[in-house]
C-alpha cells in the first residue's frame, strides 16, 4: 500500500492531534453541527490522516465524498495550534492523484483552465477609472450587485478600473487540483499583467486571500478603501443614518484568515448600524456553509449550515445579518429563504454595499 | 481491517442495526479509525478500532442497539468526549461504539426547581451556552468542558474546577436513564429532588461506572443561578503541605471560596502558556516559592470584595504567602484553566505536546501528605524515565480542603516500551497512594489501566462491585476490558 508523502510533511502535527484528542475544535464544527460522525470533525480527519499516512486505510470514494464535506473555514486550526487544513488539502489532492475526486470539481477545474471563469453566466465587464479592481467570477456573474458596489465607489470618490481576467483559481486547488491550480495561475497572471503593478481591490475575500498569499501579490479588499474614505473629514454631513439592529457575519476568509475585523464593523456603525454581536463571531466566527467547494457536492448540507448560522443570530434576538462576501450572502439568503418555509422564522440578510448604498444615496453628489 | 470478533457476528449485527439507525451506523474503517484512540497515554500508533459505530438519538434506539448486542454477545463502548486520560474508551476488545453525542437535546429546563433534563450526549458547553439565557449554570466544569459531555462526565467521575464550592456532577446529579447491559432504560434517582432516604442509592453507582453498567442516555441537573462577578486570585507559598492548611484556615473562618487550585512550580509552566504566547517571556515567580495557590470567589460584588480581602489578608499575615501582584500572570492561569480563551491558533494542549504527551497518575491523597506524596512522585518519575510535568491539587468536595491530585509527566510516546514505563510508574505512584491512605485514583477513573489491580485499594468489597456488575451486565457486553481487566497494568508485574 502507499504512503503518501503529502502527509508526511505533515506528519508531527498529525501525530500530535492524535496524542491530545482534545476536541477543542470539534462540537462547534459547522460540518459537525450536523453531520455527527467524528470523521467529519477536524480531530477525526487528523486520524483519518494518520490511518492514510500509516497505510492502515486505503483513500476510497467514501473517503473523497467525506472530505469533501469540509468547508476548509478554519474555525478547527482557530482552536488550535496545528496546521489542519494544511493537513485536509494535502488528503484532498492525494484523493485526486488517486482518481477518486467527484465529477463536478473536475469539470470544474476544467472550466477554469478552458475558459478562466467558474460560471456560465459570468459577463465581460471593463471599465475605465484610476483604481484597478479584481471582481471575481461570483461578481461578474451578477450585473445588478456590481453596478450597486460600482456606484457606491463613484460616491466615495473612487473609481474602478476594470479590465479582463481570469479565475484566481481558488477553488481548483481547494478541491485537490494542485498541479492544475498552477496552470490557473499562469493564466490569471497573464490577464493581470494588462492591469499595471500597482495595489490592486478586491469585492471578494477567497480572491483577496487566494491573489495575496498564493499570488505574492499587493490586493487589498475594497471595504478597506471604503472604511478609509468614511474617514475623511465632513464625511458624517453626507451619511444618512440607517437606524438598524443587525449582527454581523464574518467571513471566513476576510476575518480568520485575513484579520480583517474591525473595519466592516466600524464602517456599521458609522451607517447608524447597531450591532448585536453572535456567540461565534471575529476569529471564531462559523461558516456560512458556502466554503470550500460544499455547496457543489452537497447543497443540502450547506443549506442546514446556513440555517444553523441564521439561528445562531436569531439566538441573539436579530432579524437581520450582515456580511461582506459574495458567497456568505448568497448561502445565508438562500438558508433564509428555507428557514421561513419551514419554521416561519424570517431573517433579512444584506450585504454591507447594499446598506452603504441606502446610506450614501442621495446625500453625496 | 482486523477485528477481534467474528465477521459473521458483526455482519448480522451491522444488517439489523441498518434496519432502524440507516446512515447512522457504520462499519467503514474510515469511520472507525475516527473512534480508534482516547486521550490516554498510549503508542503514538496505537490504533483500536471498533467494529461498528453507530449513531443513536434516543434512549429508545440505544434500548434497541443493546438488545442486538446482547443477542449477539457484541460489546458496547459509549463514546462521549472522547478525552478521557484513562482509556475509557478504546475498543481493544472490539464492538459497537456508541457515539452519543447524537443525543444532544435539552428535554427540559424547569426554572422555578432550577433543573435541567438533558440527553446525555450534550456537551457541558453547550448545555452552559443555553443556561446563560436563563441567567443559570452548571457548575460542574471539568477542563474538557468544550468536547466532554454530560454522560461522559457521569461515567467518569471527571474533576471539576469548582468542586471546592459545588462538589462534582454527583453532586450536581438528581437522576438519570441508563440502558443496562439487559437492554432495558431505568431510570434511576429521585426525580428533580437533590436527595432521597430510601431504597439504595444507585444513582450513584452510575457516577465513575464507565460504561461498564449501561449507557447513560438523559440526565436531570440541579443548576443554580450564575454569579453576579468572580475574582481570582494567586499567592505564593512556601510549601504544599502550609498551603492546604491555610485554605482550610480560610474555609474555618467562614469565607465562601469557589475553586482552590495548589501547583508546584513545574505545573505552573504548564498553564503559563498563555502568559508566554501574550508577553513573550515567563512570569516572575520568586525562588522561594514552591507551591502556588489560586484561588477564585464568585457572587454578589460586595460580598466577593470582603472575601478576597479577608482570605488575602488571612494568607498573608497569618500564612506568610505572597499576594501575586502581576494580574496577566494571574488572568493567563485562569484563561488556561477556566475560560479557555486562548489566542487563536495558539491553543494550549496541542502545542504542549508536540513532543511527549501529557500523563497523569490521579492519585489522591490525605490533606496532610501533600509534601510525602510530591517527594515520592519525583523519585517514581525518576525511576521510570518520565519528565516531570508538575502537580496540580484540586478540591472536589464542598467546603473542605480535599487533595485530587495529578501527578503528570511528559510521556514518550514514540515506542511501546517507554509506555510501558508509564504504566510502571502509575502502578507504583498507586501503591504508594494506598500506602498513605489514599486512593489510586480520583478523577480519571480505572479505564483500561487499573482493572484488577484495583483490587489492592478494594480488598473484599471488590468482589462485591463484580457481583453489582453482573446485576447490571450479565453477559459482559458493556464496555468490557474496562475496570475489572487491565490492558496495562497486571495485579503481578511478572504475569
Amino acid at each position: 500500500m502507499n504512503r503518501i508523502e503529502e502527509l508526511a510533511v505533515y506528519k508531527d502535527d498529525i501525530y500530535t492531534c492524535n496524542r491530545t484528542r482534545c476536541g477543542f475544535c470539534r462540537e462547534e464544527c459547522p460540518v459537525y453541527r450536523v453531520n455527527r460522525y467524528e470523521t467529519f470533525s477536524c480531530r477525526g480527519k487528523m486520524l483519518v490522516a494518520r490511518g492514510l499516512m500509516e497505510g492502515l486505510l486505503e483513500p476510497s470514494r467514501e473517503m473523497s465524498e467525506t472530505l469533501d464535506r469540509c468547508l476548509l473555514c478554519g474555525y478547527c486550526q482557530a482552536r488550535c495550534a496545528l496546521k489542519n487544513i494544511d493537513v485536509i488539502m494535502a488528503m484532498r489532492q492525494h484523493i485526486v492523484q488517486t482518481g477518486l475526486p467527484a465529477q463536478v470539481h473536475r469539470e470544474n477545474t476544467n472550466k477554469i483552465l478552458k475558459e478562466g471563469k467558474l460560471f456560465e453566466t459570468q459577463r465581460l465587464i471593463k471599465r475605465q477609472g484610476d483604481t484597478p479592481f479584481y471582481v471575481g467570477c461570483l461578481y461578474r456573474s451578477r450585473g445588478k450587485e456590481l453596478s450597486t458596489i460600482f456606484s457606491v465607489c463613484e460616491r466615495l470618490d473612487l473609481h474602478p478600473r476594470v479590465g479582463e481576467e481570469a479565475c484566481c483559481g481558488y477553488i481548483v486547488e481547494a478541491t485537490g487540483f494542485s498541479h492544475e491550480f498552477e496552470e490557473a495561475q499562469v493564466r490569471c497572471k497573464e490577464n493581470m499583467a494588462a492591469q499595471g503593478d500597482g495595489p490592486l481591490l478586491t469585492l471578494c475575500p477567497t480572491c483577496t486571500i487566494t491573489l495575496k498569499e498564493r499570488y505574492g501579490l499587493p490586493v487589498h479588499h475594497a471595504i478597506l478603501a471604503v472604511h478609509q474614505k468614511l474617514k475623511e473629514p465632513d464625511m458624517a454631513k453626507k451619511i444618512k443614518p440607517l437606524n438598524l439592529r443587525a449582527t454581523y457575519h464574518d467571513p471566513c476568509h476576510l476575518g480568520r484568515m485575513l484579520g480583517i475585523f474591525e473595519e466592516p464593523r466600524e464602517i456599521l456603525q458609522q451607517l447608524g448600524v447597531e450591532i448585536i454581536e453572535m456567540e461565534h463571531h471575529r476569529y471564531f466566527s462559523t461558516c456560512c456553509g458556502g466554503g470550500g467547494g460544499l455547496t457543489m457536492v452537497d447543497d443540502a448540507l450547506s443549506m442546514e449550515i446556513s440555517k444553523n448560522r441564521l439561528r445562531d443570530a436569531i439566538g441573539v434576538g436579530v432579524n437581520t445579518i450582515v456580511t461582506v462576501c459574495p458567497t456568505c450572502e448568497t448561502v445565508l439568503g438562500r438558508g433564509a429563504l428555507r428557514l421561513l418555509n419551514e419554521t416561519g422564522e424570517d431573517m433579512e440578510v444584506l450585504n454591507l454595499w447594499d446598506l452603504l448604498d441606502q446610506s450614501l444615496k442621495g446625500s453625496v453628489s | 481491517m482486523e477485528t477481534v470478533l467474528k465477521e459473521e457476528l458483526i455482519g448480522k449485527a451491522f444488517e439489523e442495526l441498518e434496519k432502524f439507525l440507516k446512515e447512522r451506523v457504520t462499519q467503514s474503517s474510515m469511520h472507525r479509525m475516527a473512534y480508534s484512540r482516547d486521550w490516554s497515554p498510549r503508542e503514538r500508533n496505537a490504533a483500536n478500532l471498533p467494529d461498528l459505530v453507530v449513531i443513536p438519538k434516543t434512549t429508545e434506539e440505544m434500548v434497541k442497539i443493546a438488545e442486538i448486542a446482547y443477542a449477539y454477545g457484541i460489546p458496547i463502548i459509549p463514546f462521549g468526549g472522547g478525552t478521557g486520560m484513562g482509556g475509557g474508551v478504546t475498543a481493544w476488545k472490539g464492538g459497537i461504539m456508541v457515539e452519543t453525542k447524537g443525543m444532544n437535546q435539552i428535554l427540559e429546563i424547569d426554572e422555578k426547581n432550577f433543573t435541567v433534563t438533558v440527553q446525555a450526549g450534550i456537551t457541558i458547553w453547550e448545555l452552559n451556552e443555553f443556561l446563560a439565557r436563563h441567567g443559570l449554570w452548571l457548575p460542574h466544569q471539568p477542563e474538557s468542558k468544550r468536547s466532554v459531555t454530560i454522560g461522559a462526565s457521569i461515567g467518569c467521575d471527571n474533576d471539576s474546577t469548582f468542586g471546592l464550592r459545588y462538589g462534582k456532577i454527583k453532586d450536581c446529579l438528581t437522576n438519570a436513564v441508563v440502558v443496562t447491559g439487559q437492554a432495558e432504560a431505568v431510570r434511576f434517582g429521585q426525580r428533580k429532588c437533590s436527595f432521597s432516604s430510601t431504597g439504595y442509592k444507585l444513582l450513584d453507582l452510575l457516577v465513575g461506572s464507565e460504561g461498564t453498567l449501561g449507557v447513560i442516555t438523559e440526565a436531570t441537573l440541579r443548576v443554580i443561578p450564575l454569579p453576579k462577578i468572580r475574582k481570582v486570585q494567586g499567592f505564593f507559598f512556601r510549601s504544599l503541605n502550609e498551603s492546604a492548611k491555610a485554605l482550610e484556615r480560610l474555609l474555618s473562618a467562614g469565607l465562601t471560596v469557589e475553586s482552590a487550585h495548589l501547583n508546584c512550580r513545574n505545573r505552573l509552566h504548564f498553564y503559563t502558556h498563555t502568559y508566554r504566547e501574550k508577553f513573550g517571556r515567563e512570569p516572575d515567580v520568586p525562588n522561594w516559592a514552591e507551591a502556588i495557590l489560586f484561588l477564585s470567589f464568585a457572587g454578589d460584588e460586595e460580598v466577593v470584595e470582603f472575601n478576597v480581602d479577608r482570605a488575602t489578608q488571612i494568607l498573608v499575615q497569618e500564612y506568610h504567602s505572597q499576594l501575586i501582584q502581576e494580574r496577566e500572570m494571574v488572568e493567563g492561569w485562569w484563561d488556561s484553566k477556566h475560560r479557555l480563551e486562548f489566542i487563536p491558533f495558539k491553543q494550549k494542549w496541542p502545542d504542549s505536546q508536540r513532543k511527549k504527551k501529557f500523563g497523569s497518575a490521579d492519585i489522591g491523597l490525605p490533606v496532610g501528605r501533600l509534601d510525602e506524596g510530591y517527594s515520592h512522585y519525583v523519585e517514581l518519575a525518576k525511576k521510570w524515565d518520565q519528565e516531570i510535568l508538575g502537580m496540580t491539587v484540586y478540591n472536589e468536595s464542598p467546603n473542605k480542603t480535599t487533595a485530587s491530585i495529578s501527578f503528570a509527566v511528559f510521556v514518550d510516546d514514540s515506542n511501546e516500551e517507554s509506555v510501558r514505563k508509564f504504566y510502571q510508574y502509575v502502578r507504583e505512584m498507586s501503591e504508594m497512594a494506598i500506602e498513605l491512605e489514599g486512593t489510586m485514583s480520583s478523577y480519571i477513573g480505572d479505564g483500561d489501566r487499573l482493572g484488577g489491580f484495583n483490587k489492592l485499594e478494594h480488598g473484599r468489597s471488590y468482589e462485591y462491585m463484580r457481583r453489582i456488575k453482573e446485576v447490571f451486565d450479565p453477559k459482559n457486553i458493556m464496555n468490557p476490558g474496562k475496570k475489572f481487566e487491565s490492558h496495562w497494568i497486571r495485579k503481578d508485574p511478572n504475569e
